[in-house]
């Protein structure tokens, strides 16, 4: 199909144009130029109406099909226009590659070196507790113990909150903890770096890779429902991801994951676990909680 | 020019009888700007849906909770408004759902519409990119560029669509303003705020995005939460734009309509007062 060069046929053509008045001045780059105006057959003219209307024709079918299509189960039977399951696995393929891609730019976004901004305590906000199920009781605190696996030592490290405050030094920083939901809260935070902890417990030397889990989360009834996502060694790395223990100068409260919680702003918040229990350091992507339920993997910001 | 090109104004001759007058025709739209013009379409509109199901989750506006339902979301309000006033909605089962169970992909659906919105914002920005392309390369970009009295002339043009109705119904001739330009200068000032809202629309998008990676970016529109209030803004904007679009150009005629289609114009005489 060559449109423009049919329709631009005439112009080439100088004896089917009308009479081409000279402009009086020269145009500027940036003057309109007169129209192209040709002379053509009413027969082709009808017959480029009835050959464009027809192309056009198709591809809104198209366009409304495979757009249409692409639309949820739930919003598709809402509609009425479908009933039962009749998912396109297709969909599913192409709506996950964009998201693929999405997560490949926030990879190629991502520098160890580029901090995020940060705060003065003015400008603090209040921070919800957005805990998915229930708010787990603080019985676990006594007995809460971080567990280091996948380490090059080949051992299982089991620490207690005074071995991480009394090893590590403490950091602070006022940033921004930003929603998948599009709230975001800035808070003080203070806690080690994740990368120390790096050093100090090296993990296998193929790990990219950690699993970090909460054992205590609580589904939506209170039943147990172990929270865990997957961090690369990479973001791990950043000098602004900390395991935090402290939030506006307190120690953290069980609504924010006492006693060790993530906190890594240059990814969402979901990524932020709080109530830590379990950190395991892999060569292959471990599973993450939400990246099962639709979201991203990456979820860097 | 390929050979094409011979062999077709060769067929406009042959067909062409000494009896047999021509038509003058006038070209409007590049063959890239047609073609991105209707695929912005189904775009915006998948953008809009999933946008929404996505400001559901938490909106950027905000009132103190009503103390009967807890409702904060205008927009529940104007859903259970609706519901309240519109016949046949009365037995409606989610009334704060309303509105995003009609504009949106539906309420609690943030994963899904995150997944739609990614896919249809990169067609958008490759959409938008081939859109620019075609402007270059048919040269339709002159025709948008804003002029010095374009202000004045675009207040004619409104004073005169908002007069019309009354005119027709009272049957006094109302006349159009005159131009000889390629649009006119409401036209031009709406077409030429389009890609630029479209631009706008791609920035505040990735402010929000990413607003550690580009903070510089968010910094710009004024941080996170004002980004966000940029980003739904131009959303209404082409929400704004599309209705008295679709109903000036259904009113201009098949012509018009025509030429976003197939490229030419059979209007070849409004460029004859071009030079005058």
């Amino acid at each position: 199909m060559n449109l423009e060069d049919e329709h631009s046929a005439p112009k080439a053509d100088n004896t089917s144009s009308t009479e081409s008045v000279s402009p009086p001045k020269a145009a500027s780059f940036f003057e309109e130029r007169p129209p192209q105006v040709m002379e053509v057959a009413p027969q082709l003219l009808r017959y480029w109406t009835r050959r464009d209307l027809l192309l056009f024709g198709m591809g809104a079918i198209a366009a409304v099909a495979g757009g249409g299509s692409l639309l949820p189960q739930t919003t598709l039977e809402r509609l009425g226009i479908i009933h039962g399951n009749k998912n396109w696995t297709k969909k599913e393929w192409l709506l996950n590659r964009a998201l693929h891609i999405d997560d490949d730019v926030a990879e190629a976004l991502y520098s160890r070196n580029r901090l995020v901004p940060t705060y003065t305590k003015s400008q603090i906000t209040s921070l919800k507790n957005n805990y998915n199920g229930a708010t787990p009781d603080p019985s676990y605190i006594p007995e809460w113990r971080l567990k280091l696996d996948g380490l090059a030592s080949g051992l299982s490290v089991s620490l207690n909150i005074r071995n991480l405050l009394a090893s590590f030094r403490v950091h602070e920083q006022i940033t921004r903890l930003v929603c998948v939901e599009g709230w975001s809260a800035i808070a003080w935070w203070s806690g080690l770096r994740f990368d120390d902890l790096l050093h100090a417990y090296p993990p296998v030397s193929q790990a990219k890779w950690a699993r970090i889990e909460s054992s205590v989360n609580l589904g939506s009834w209170g039943n147990p429902d172990p929270y865990f996502v997957s961090l690369d060694l990479a973001t791990a790395r950043h000098p602004q991801t900390l395991l935090a223990t402290h939030l506006n100068g307190k120690p953290l409260t069980v609504e924010h994951g006492a006693p060790v919680r993530l906190l890594v702003p240059v990814k969402l918040g979901l990524k932020n676990i709080k109530a830590i229990t379990r950190i395991t350091y892999t060569k292959d992507e471990p599973a993450d909680y939400w990246a099962k339920r639709g979201y991203s993997r990456y979820d860097g910001i | 020019m390929p050979h094409s090109t011979q062999l077709d104004s060769g067929r406009i001759a042959t067909c062409t009888p000494e009896s047999e007058a021509g038509v003058l025709v006038v070209r409007r739209h590049h063959l890239l700007v047609r073609c991105t013009h209707w695929l912005s379409v189904p775009i915006l509109l998948g953008l809009i849906l999933s946008g929404l199901s996505i400001y559901w989750a938490s909106p950027v506006y905000k009132h103190k909770p009503d103390p009967l339902t807890g409702n904060f979301d205008p927009l529940a309000d104007v859903g259970i408004w609706i519901c309240a006033h519109v016949p046949g909605l009365h037995q409606y089962n989610s009334p704060p759902d309303w509105v995003y169970n009609h504009l949106s992909l539906g309420p609690g659906m943030l994963a899904v519409a995150l997944r739609l919105h990614w896919l249809c914002a990169y067609l958008f920005m490759l959409n938008g990119l081939v859109f620019v392309i075609g402007l270059a390369m048919g040269g339709g970009w002159r025709s948008l560029l804003p002029r010095r009295t374009d202000l004045r002339e675009a207040l004619k043009m409104f004073c005169y669509y908002a007069g019309l109705p009354l005119a027709k119904l009272t049957r006094r001739t109302w006349l159009h303003p005159r131009f000889n330009t390629k649009y006119n200068a409401l036209q031009r000032l709406a077409y030429f705020s389009v890609p630029v809202a479209g631009i706008l629309s791609v920035f505040t998008g990735w402010a929000i995005h990413k607003p550690m990676q580009l903070y510089w970016l968010t910094a710009i529109f004024g941080g996170y939460d004002k980004a966000r209030i940029w980003h739904f803004w131009l959303m209404w904007f082409f929400i704004l734009f599309v209705v008295p679009h679709v109903i000036l150009v259904l009113a201009d005629g098949w012509d018009t309509l025509r030429s976003m289609i197939v490229g030419w114009s059979t209007r070849a005489e409004r460029s004859e007062d071009f030079w005058q």
